[in-house]
């Protein structure tokens, strides 16, 4: 196969990539003018926070071939005697993909650790603010510095279709090192519908948050 | 000083004032990492080439090639799937029962469940929430006093992270590994491993002495004033405790527990292998107890997979079955057979106890949750590492070594430093950032110093379960007063974790004075 195929896709994903940046001001055009965007921001909202729920949904199911994946690994080895290269290698893809895809669900679910102290005090209009700069000056910056830095390592990937160093190792290493800028694009993606959301609680669109209950986050401290 | 320092204590600062804004914690130390490294490098004082490294960081054996940290999915797997199918409350329930009739039982009975929750699930919020509601009314009930309860309550829901297997200990495992390499490095040693195992082992003794000091304080406490903690009186017509009730309510988790601490320790399993066992285990239970009454034809199937796992350990270890062997006797052959059979027996048995979970509407929330918890410690992870990454390209961590290294006292004086200085920074940061973010930075010379690194590790841990304890900040203190019923004052709360605290601090001051108690077990375990 042509490999030099993929190398095109990606410059047209690349392409498509930077033709969807003016998407990223939508917040802004939200705040600075309201009701003039509001239905196309909320048509987006919908979209992003189903697109995350979509991957959180692989992310859980990756949970489930990790448990049974890595029980078959033991009961192999314990019993026969038996290892395969493949198949710790699946439970190493499994293990990544469930946080690299689960990340931007654990976003739009507010299920990422926030330090909460002064939080209640800043009030609601302060929590979103902190929703709008948090997401340009931080969640954007690290996304697109990911996506840019891995470009070059990952369109070598591709090229050569990089399989495992191992002989009986899977054949789709490139594809483990796709989650990497898949994980910052649906991250990013989350960043931008959660500062539309801030938008909008701000000009009055969308109803407040409803206020966090610790009993509700009771998995948000992982320790 | 140099510009360099200048802006890694500038960025240090900035992202700790970043952190009480409320942004998520990942995405903040990630992101003001990010800020300042192209401060730098538009300084000309920061190497453009640390952050190409990044994407391949992520990639890379630190995070998702990582196969230490594959125990963590399936030990967060393992405990929401126990705590979502009511295993919790059951144990409780039953501890309580048994010690009904002793003078301080309930009491005893919810520091010894909050130990096997603590190793079953190592989550502090689930478990101090999940005690909290179940215990916390019972308790004030039979008229225990507030503080003694609450303050039970929140110190046994922080066991959770000592007593192993913890996800904390796995992660500290991985930090202090890479620190103590990187010391020994320094030294012109070869490299040296601290294996999860290690640290699960140190911890234990450490651990169980916790759990001891908290029973001697309640049985005290219930000889000397015996109002604030009377004898439970059951209320009349209680059908009595069954055989079965204990037996799958008491026994089975701790069963699983046995099995999943047994087999690291003792050397059979890997912690990650035991993580796998911990989590279908975890189904199976959960699997059992939510078919318990319901008639579900899954059952059957259910106890079938329990009643393969003694066929598979017996046909295992009376006969060779390794495949590949010259010559297999008859014998041997059949016995292969029937042992691939058990196993299938024992896979399809999990896919049953999922399809029970299922039908209790309890799948789903237990994945999501999992994949949640899974997704928010390493999201920290990356971000932390984008900012350990800048931080030392700014040289942050020889300022970090030099000042350690230039503390009155040599190592004692380091130590106390630093764990003053994490005791501060539990109040306001996670357990799981603190691993990321300050162990890379004073582990290495606190082990140059001459700190052993799993009695180093215990005492980061103790130290910090202690944090979580303290008023007005301790995240413990905090579920707790979420989950209480609104009678139970704040200052009640903080009042009964105070003589919790200092418990803490004997343990702590004990680890400290004889560094066997953490050290001698691991020395000693199978490797």
């Amino acid at each position: 196969m042509d490999t030099q195929v993929f190398l095109t896709l990606g410059s047209a994903l690349k392409w498509a990539g930077i033709a969807l940046l003016p998407l990223f001001a939508l917040p802004l055009v939200v705040l600075a003018l309201p009701k003039l965007a509001d239905g196309l921001a909320k048509r987006l909202i919908a979209f992003i926070d189903a697109l995350s729920g979509s991957a959180l949904g692989v992310a859980m199911a990756c949970g489930v071939a990790l448990i049974f994946l890595q029980l078959i690994v033991v009961l192999l080895r314990y019993a026969f005697g038996l290892s395969f290269t493949w198949l710790s290698e699946a439970i190493m893809y499994a293990f990544a993909a469930m946080f690299m895809l689960g990340a931007a669900g654990a976003l739009r679910d507010d299920a990422h650790v926030r330090i909460d102290i002064l939080r209640p005090r800043f009030g609601e209009n302060g929590r979103n603010w902190i929703e709008l700069a948090g997401a340009y000056l931080l969640l954007f910056p690290i996304c697109m510095r990911i996506i840019t830095t891995s470009e070059v390592g990952l369109a070598r990937s591709w090229l050569l279709l990089e399989g495992s160093r191992e002989s009986d190792g899977l054949p789709i290493f490139y594809l483990f090192k796709t989650l990497v800028p898949v994980f910052a694009l649906l991250l990013m993606a989350q960043g931008l519908s959660e500062s539309l959301k801030a938008a909008l609680r701000l000009t009055g669109a969308l109803p407040p948050a409803e206020p966090s209950d610790p009993l509700s986050n009771g998995d948000k401290r992982g320790a | 000083m140099e510009l360099e320092v200048v802006l890694a204590i500038a960025m240090f600062v900035s992202a700790v004032a970043a952190l009480i804004a409320g942004y998520p914690v990942a995405l903040t130390l990630g992101g003001v990492a990010l800020l300042f490294a192209l401060i730098g490098i538009a300084l000309g004082v920061f190497p453009d080439s640390f952050l190409k490294a990044f994407p391949s960081r992520i990639e890379g054996n630190s995070i998702m090639q990582s196969q230490t940290l594959i125990a963590v999915p399936l030990f967060v797997l393992m405990g929401v799937i126990l705590e979502r199918s009511r295993v919790a409350e059951d144990l409780l329930n039953i501890a309580a029962r048994l010690l009904a009739g002793v003078r301080g039982g309930l009491g005893f009975a919810v520091i010894l469940v909050g130990m096997l929750l603590a190793a079953s699930t190592g989550i502090v919020g689930a478990t101090v929430i999940s005690m909290t509601l179940i215990a916390l009314p019972t308790m004030l009930r039979q008229g225990y006093d507030v503080r003694l309860a609450t303050g039970t309550i929140a110190a046994s829901g922080t066991l959770g992270q000592i007593i192993p297997p913890s996800i904390i200990l796995i992660l500290l495992a991985d930090a202090i590994s890479n620190a103590a390499s990187q010391a020994n490095l320094a030294q012109g040693a070869g490299s040296a491993v601290v294996s999860v195992g290690d640290l699960f082992a140190g911890a234990l003794i450490p651990g169980l002495l916790l759990v001891a000091l908290y029973l001697i304080f309640v049985a005290i406490v219930a000889i000397v004033r015996p109002s604030a903690a009377p004898a439970a009186k059951l209320a009349d017509g209680t059908a009595p405790l069954t055989f079965n009730d204990v037996a799958l309510g008491l026994g089975a988790p701790l069963a699983l527990i046995f099995a999943v601490l047994g087999s690291i320790l003792g050397g059979v399993a890997p912690p990650t292998e035991a993580s796998a066992i911990g989590a279908g285990g975890a189904i199976l239970l959960a699997g059992l107890r939510l078919a318990r009454g319901t008639g579900s034809r899954l059952g059957p199937m259910l106890l079938a997979g329990v009643a393969s796992l003694p066929v598979i350990l017996i046909l295992r270890n009376v006969l060779d079955l390794r495949v590949g062997d010259i010559a297999h006797s008859g014998l041997a052959a059949a016995a292969m057979g029937a042992t691939a059979l058990a196993c299938l027996v024992l896979l399809a048995s999990l896919v049953a106890g999922l399809l029970v979970l299922r039908r209790a509407a309890e799948l789903k929330p237990a994945l999501k949750s999992s994949a949640h918890i899974t997704s928010m410690v390493f999201l920290i992870l990356i971000g932390a590492s984008l900012f350990s990454l800048v931080f030392r390209g700014f040289g942050g961590d020889d300022l970090v070594a030099e000042i350690l290294h230039n503390v009155p006292g040599g190592m004692w004086g380091a130590l106390a430093m630093t764990m003053l200085v994490m005791f501060i920074l539990g109040f306001f940061l996670d357990f799981v950032e603190i691993i990321f973010v300050v162990v890379p930075l004073v582990a290495p010379p606190l082990i140059l110093l001459g700190c052993d690194p799993v009695w180093l590790a215990i005492l980061m841990a103790v130290n910090l379960q202690t944090s979580f304890l303290t008023p007005p900040f301790g995240f413990a203190l905090f579920y707790l007063r979420g989950a209480a019923p609104p009678e139970v004052t704040t200052m009640q709360i903080w009042a009964g974790a105070v003589p919790f605290i200092g418990l803490q601090l004997l343990l702590l001051a004990l680890v400290a004075a004889v560094p066997s108690l953490a050290t001698w077990l691991p020395s000693v375990v199978a490797r």
